[in-house]
């Protein structure tokens, strides 16, 4: 919202020397956000008021004229001009040299020079109202019309923001600030807020007296939507421009001048936050209604959009139908013509929810509805009509009130509040003394008694629609007042009652800085939604995904069950850029399933459970490479992060694994998550072009933290152990895990095997079809003594016969 | 005879001591003791001198020959352990081998960062759903009815779950503090814990706009606990994170689950405070947002809004993390584009 510093300072005096930095810094504190402060005279710097004296042809150019034109400092110029209106006399915008004007109003401000145009010398420029930025209060009615100031009783010289009294500063406030505060959507409430800041006096508006005059007929139907309506039938009223200090102003806070008629509504509600309309009164037919429309009843705004309305909108209507939407917008029927002769000014209150859900309904939200459902109190139609009625006196001498009426069903109720000051002085952190707080109240509307350790508070109309409403709001406003950056820091107090522990968060960070910083994995984000191309290619299927109602795209509905479609989309997008590389996302996935909640029974939360997910991204040349590395980054977690350990097992194919290439991970009896060689299927449908993928995904909510470290300690072996490497042939499907479980048969009390190792697998031209070569290392030692070499190949022995009768195994020559 | 002998001991330590290398030093040996070399040739001319001065003379060749002989050895040992293990054109401005590549996000960065900070003051971490009930994204919030928010222009439903009762309703979580209800419930007073965590909201995405982004939610709630309290704690844990003294004012703002409220600036750390375009030419950037739990949350938490009170901030991590990398598009952080991610190792 723009607000002009002249116009507040009609409702309080500002003093003239106000810093307006120090206003807007004050007002950011305690008020509302003030973004930004322009002086618009600024924009206007060396553009002033000329008038011509002669018109003359230009010697070499049939379109411009060279005009003689004094501006004011003794000199008279020659400035060559194109317009189509230009006459000796006419007062006229001369842009001096050194000035800025934005050419045929369009682009980027340019700087005026001395110039020469088809050979004349020109002193500056004579500018259309668009090149200064003005054309919404000088309209050109033609393309080349130079803007006319002749009207203006301005010397020529006179500067134009002088001439046109531009000399204004406008405060940029956020109205996202403010959205709590429906008192301040008008001059007249940041006026208040303003006095309050600096105790200055606020003028007030005196009652209008409507005299001896007929009842004008309102019959609000619905009291509840419409607590008050006020309408003022008028005669002697005509169309025109209103008086160009009206315009200027509501030019300078971002509106535009109409006419007459409309600007006083508009000027209105930008005075006091206070929407009002006027209808044309010859297009009403008997009398004025408020009540809900009948389903599908037609309406024809005044901005031509045609509503079939729905019985929750509410309307204006006469005795013929409906000729306005309340709060929202006019209709076409009623609205100001050029012929417009006699009108009924209507002031009226509408309860707030129901107007926003009108103008979001049909799409429509105006500057009066948008104030309307922030809560307006109907208490301020009486300073809008107040205000309303001395601008038609004065645009329109000859007004007449013909009817009126003040239908007020829904009075409103003032809050009172009861605050205990012992309460409020603890909550701040300090004493200000009961005149300090009632002075700042009383000059922001609210009644102040105290009692011996209490006050009493009555709200005023303005904050009583929901704004103020308990105490701590009383302290807040106590505390914006004193300022809160004058309250002295203060200690934060605790006691200790035992250290933090939190094994489970601890886990999850130990997980993820493991994944990041051993196994050299990336952590990525990506959205809990997931595009459908992914979850055909990685889910399948979609029982028990949930959906989203309004998704960020079509084909963007399904949120995850799984963190791999979107880390299978992460992998497809950096295959562009990456030949290889390792990520991982730890995020909640969701189904449709299990609705519970353990914090109130009537609440049911759909199952929801912290996943991590990796994917391991390599040449399709080395899968075996790709699992293996994959496989020990799962493998190691339990051990090096703290936690119960994993169980591999080759139990339950995921339906995107490769069909040889996959593991489940369990933790005891129960299944925690898969690794698995993205088919090659799935990576088609995932686009992923070149490249092979190892996905991991685990339930983190099923991991156990251990208590503490498990690590045990074994003393360093007294004699030394031999590594004894060893080649064997077998059968190309023979597992390790069988190797290694037969060779560990030797490894018993008599026997001096300590351990055996995978070292290689090999299969190719020198092994015969059908068989692999299997280099592994015994670790052979004794804790006693030192070991002969024909107990060593004893042993060694041992364990090749274990492997020859249990796996048809054979030594490798 | 006596001085050409002293001449040829001098030229000869210098050309040992010169010697780079065994070959070089070899040849030297041989210039000067090998069968052509000079001391070899001059004690060929002993015989040819007068036979009066032929010991004396002897004896300083010897001499001479013993102490070459010595300084070759004792050169050929330096030599031999200053000796290069590689050709001398090995490049050393080759590069390193890179440690594998790996890193935590940088939002998960900040956040542990701000999580080690807040747990050095007593805060305990807390973790909720990111699918929450209208119950606890807005009723317990204390958001009226009609509150905006509760729209689905700006909050995202679940299909099938989007009519109804407010605990039945579910969406995305628009925000934490629902979350931070659900903790109050289930633990006892006085509470002092942070809450980390994604939200959502249906909106419209350009360079400074998300529809999923992370806060982090501080609260303390305790017996008489005074805002100026909150300013304290905010100040020392934005110095901790930014490794320097961040300025910080707390101004009037409105957010429907606290009473009073605030927005919470820091000073901008680009210009110090002048003004400059990251700040907008004000020298403040708008943080956070906190203030005093409100009654009627505290109540929805089971507690006596009369006897306990507290303080809450809301940090945006988005633009904390964007504070201090300069980075200006938002919408990158939930990219998973490797070419971002790793600026931040």
């Amino acid at each position: 919202m723009k607000v002009s510093l002249n116009w507040l300072k009609d409702y309080v005096k500002i003093p003239e020397d106000m810093d307006l930095k120090r206003l807007a810094f004050d007002l950011t504190m305690s008020t509302v956000e003030v973004e930004g402060v322009t002086e618009l005279a600024r924009s206007f710097d060396g553009i002033v008021v000329g008038e011509i004296r002669e018109v003359q042809p230009h010697p070499n150019a049939d379109r411009l004229r060279v005009c003689r034109v004094d501006i004011g400092d003794g000199e008279i110029r020659d400035i060559v001009c194109g317009g189509s209106n230009l006459e000796a006399g006419m007062k006229v915008v001369v842009a001096c040299p050194g000035s800025y004007v934005r050419w045929h109003g369009e682009g980027e401000p340019v700087e005026i020079k001395n110039t020469k145009l088809r050979g004349v010398a020109s002193y500056g420029m004579i500018c259309a109202s668009s090149e200064v930025g003005l054309e919404d209060l000088f309209p050109a009615r033609e393309e080349a019309e130079i803007m006319d100031l002749s009207e203006f009783d301005a010397p020529a010289g006179t500067s134009l923001a002088k001439a046109l009294e531009l000399d204004d500063v406008i405060l940029e406030i956020d109205n996202k600030s403010m959205t709590n505060r429906p008192d301040l959507w008008g001059h007249y409430g940041i006026a208040r807020e303003i006095a309050a800041l600096y105790d200055l006096p606020l003028i007030r508006f005196q009652p209008f007296d409507p005299g001896e005059t007929a009842r004008f007929p309102i019959r609000i139907e619905d009291p509840e939507r419409c607590p008050r309506y006020m309408g003022v039938q008028m005669d002697g009223v005509e169309v025109k421009p209103a008086p160009f200090r009206m315009q200027s102003r509501i030019w300078r806070v971002g509106m535009r001048p109409i006419n007459a008629l409309v600007d006083i509504t508009n000027y209105v509600m930008l005075a006091v936050g206070q929407p009002t309309h006027v209808f044309d009164s010859d297009n009403i037919s008997d009398y004025i209604q408020v009540r809900r429309a009948g389903a599908g009843e037609e309406l024809l705004l005044l901005n031509d959009k045609s509503l079939a309305l729905t019985e929750d909108d509410l309307v204006i209507a006469d005795s013929e139908g409906a000729v306005a939407l309340a709060g929202v917008m006019g209709g076409a029927k009623d609205s100001v013509l050029p012929t417009t002769r006699r009108v009924i000014l209507e002031i009226a209150n509408f309860e707030a929810a129901g107007v926003r859900r009108t103008a979001l309904r049909y799409d429509n939200r105006t500057e009066a509805s948008s104030r309307y459902e922030k809560g307006v109190d109907p208490e301020r139609c009486d300073i809008a009509l107040s205000l309303a009625m001395s601008l038609f006196g004065e645009m329109y001498p000859d007004v007449k009130v013909k009817a009126f009426a003040d239908q007020y069903p829904n009075k409103l109720v003032q809050k009172e509040l009861d605050v205990e000051l012992g309460w409020l002085s603890r909550r701040l952190g300090k004493q200000i003394p009961n005149e300090q707080i009632a002075a700042k109240l009383g000059l922001l509307g609210f009644t102040v008694t105290f009692t011996e350790d209490a006050m009493h508070i009555v709200v005023p109309t303005w904050r009583s629609t929901g704004d103020v409403g308990i105490k701590a709001d009383i302290m807040e406003e106590v505390a914006r007042m004193y300022g809160y950056e004058n309250f002295e820091p203060t200690t934060i107090v605790t006691s200790f009652e035992g250290a933090i522990n939190q094994l489970d968060q601890d886990l999850l960070r130990r997980i993820k800085e493991y994944l990041a910083f051993r196994c050299g994995m990336q952590e990525v984000f990506t959205y809990p939604w997931m595009q459908d191309t992914y979850v055909e290619a990685i889910l399948q299927s979609t029982e028990g995904v949930l959906k989203l109602s309004t998704p960020p795209a079509p084909d963007e509905s399904y949120i995850r069950s799984s963190l791999l479609p979107n880390l299978c989309r992460a992998v497809a997008e950096n295959e562009r850029y990456f030949g290889s590389f390792d990520i991982f996302e730890e995020a909640q996935v969701f189904k449709d399933e299990n609705y519970t909640s353990p914090y109130d029974e009537r609440e049911k939360l759909p199952s929801q459970r912290r996943h991590i997910a990796g994917a391991f991204a390599g040449s399709a040349e080395d899968v075996m490479g790709l699992f293996r590395r994959a496989k020990g980054v799962v493998e190691n977690m339990p051990r090096m992060t703290h936690m119960e350990e994993f169980t591999l097992r080759h139990q339950e194919k995921p339906v995107w694994a490769d069909e040889t290439v996959w593991l489940n991970v369990y933790l005891g009896e129960k299944k925690a998550g898969d690794l698995a060689l993205l088919s090659r299927k799935a990576s088609m449908a995932a686009g992923i072009r070149n490249l092979a993928a190892v996905f991991f995904e685990l339930d983190a909510d099923a991991f156990q933290p251990l208590r503490s470290r498990t690590n045990t300690f074994t003393h360093l072996a007294e004699y030394p152990t031999i590594d004894y490497d060893l080649s064997m042939l077998f059968d190309a499907d023979t597992k390790w895990e069988q190797i290694r479980a037969a060779a560990l048969k030797k490894k018993n009390q008599e026997s001096f095997l300590q351990d055996v190792d995978f070292v290689d697998e090999y299969k190719g031209s020198q092994i015969p079809a059908g068989r692999k070569s299997v280099t592994m290392r015994l670790t052979i030692g004794s804790g006693t003594k030192t070991l002969k070499s024909d107990e060593i190949e004893k042993c060694a022995g041992s364990v090749i016969r274990q492997l020859e009768k249990d796996l048809g195994g054979e030594m490798r020559r | 005879m006596k001085e050409k002998i002293a001449k040829l001991l001098a030229e000869g330590e210098a050309a040992i001591l010169r010697a780079k290398n065994e070959s070089e030093l070899q040849e030297v040996k041989g210039s000067i003791l090998g069968r052509q070399g000079v001391l070899t040739q001059l004690l060929k001319e002993i015989p040819k001198l007068d036979a009066q001065l032929r010991p004396e003379i002897g004896r300083v060749v010897n001499e001479a020959k013993a102490r070459l002989g010595g300084l070759i050895d004792s050169r050929r040992e330096e030599l031999k352990l200053k000796a290069a293990q590689v050709p001398e054109d090995f490049d050393y401005t080759l590069p390193g081998i890179r440690p594998p590549m790996g890193g935590l996000h940088p939002i998960t960065q900040m956040r542990y960062d701000l999580d080690d900070a807040f747990r050095s003051m007593g805060f305990e971490i807390y973790q909720e759903d990111d699918i929450t009930s209208e119950l606890y994204a807005f009723d317990k919030l204390n958001f009226p009815p009609n509150h905006p928010a509760r729209e689905s222009m700006d909050t995202y439903w679940l299909e099938g779950h989007d009519t109804g009762d407010a605990a039945e309703k579910l969406c995305l979580r628009p925000h934490l503090t629902g979350g931070s209800v659900r903790y109050m419930q289930t633990h006892k007073p006085p509470y002092r814990f942070v809450y980390p965590g994604r939200v959502y909201r249906n909106e419209t995405t350009d360079a400074r706009h998300e529809r999923a982004f992370f806060q982090y939610e501080a609260l303390i709630v305790d017996k008489d606990f005074t805002f100026t309290a909150g300013k304290v704690m905010i100040k020392s844990i934005l110095s901790k994170v930014f490794g320097r003294d961040v300025p910080v004012r707390m101004r009037a703002g409105f957010f429907p689950f606290v009473e009073p409220g605030f927005e919470i600036d820091m000073g901008c750390l680009v210009c110090g405070g002048k003004g400059c375009s990251v700040c907008k030419h004000v020298g403040w950037i708008e943080i956070m947002p906190g203030g005093t739990p409100h009654p009627n949350v505290l109540r929805a938490a089971g507690l006596d809004p009369d006897e306990y009170t507290g303080f809450y901030v809301n940090i945006g991590l988005d633009r904390l993390v964007m504070m201090r990398y300069g980075v200006d598009d938002v919408r990158l952080f939930h990219s998973a584009d490797l070419r971002f991610l790793q600026q931040f190792h």
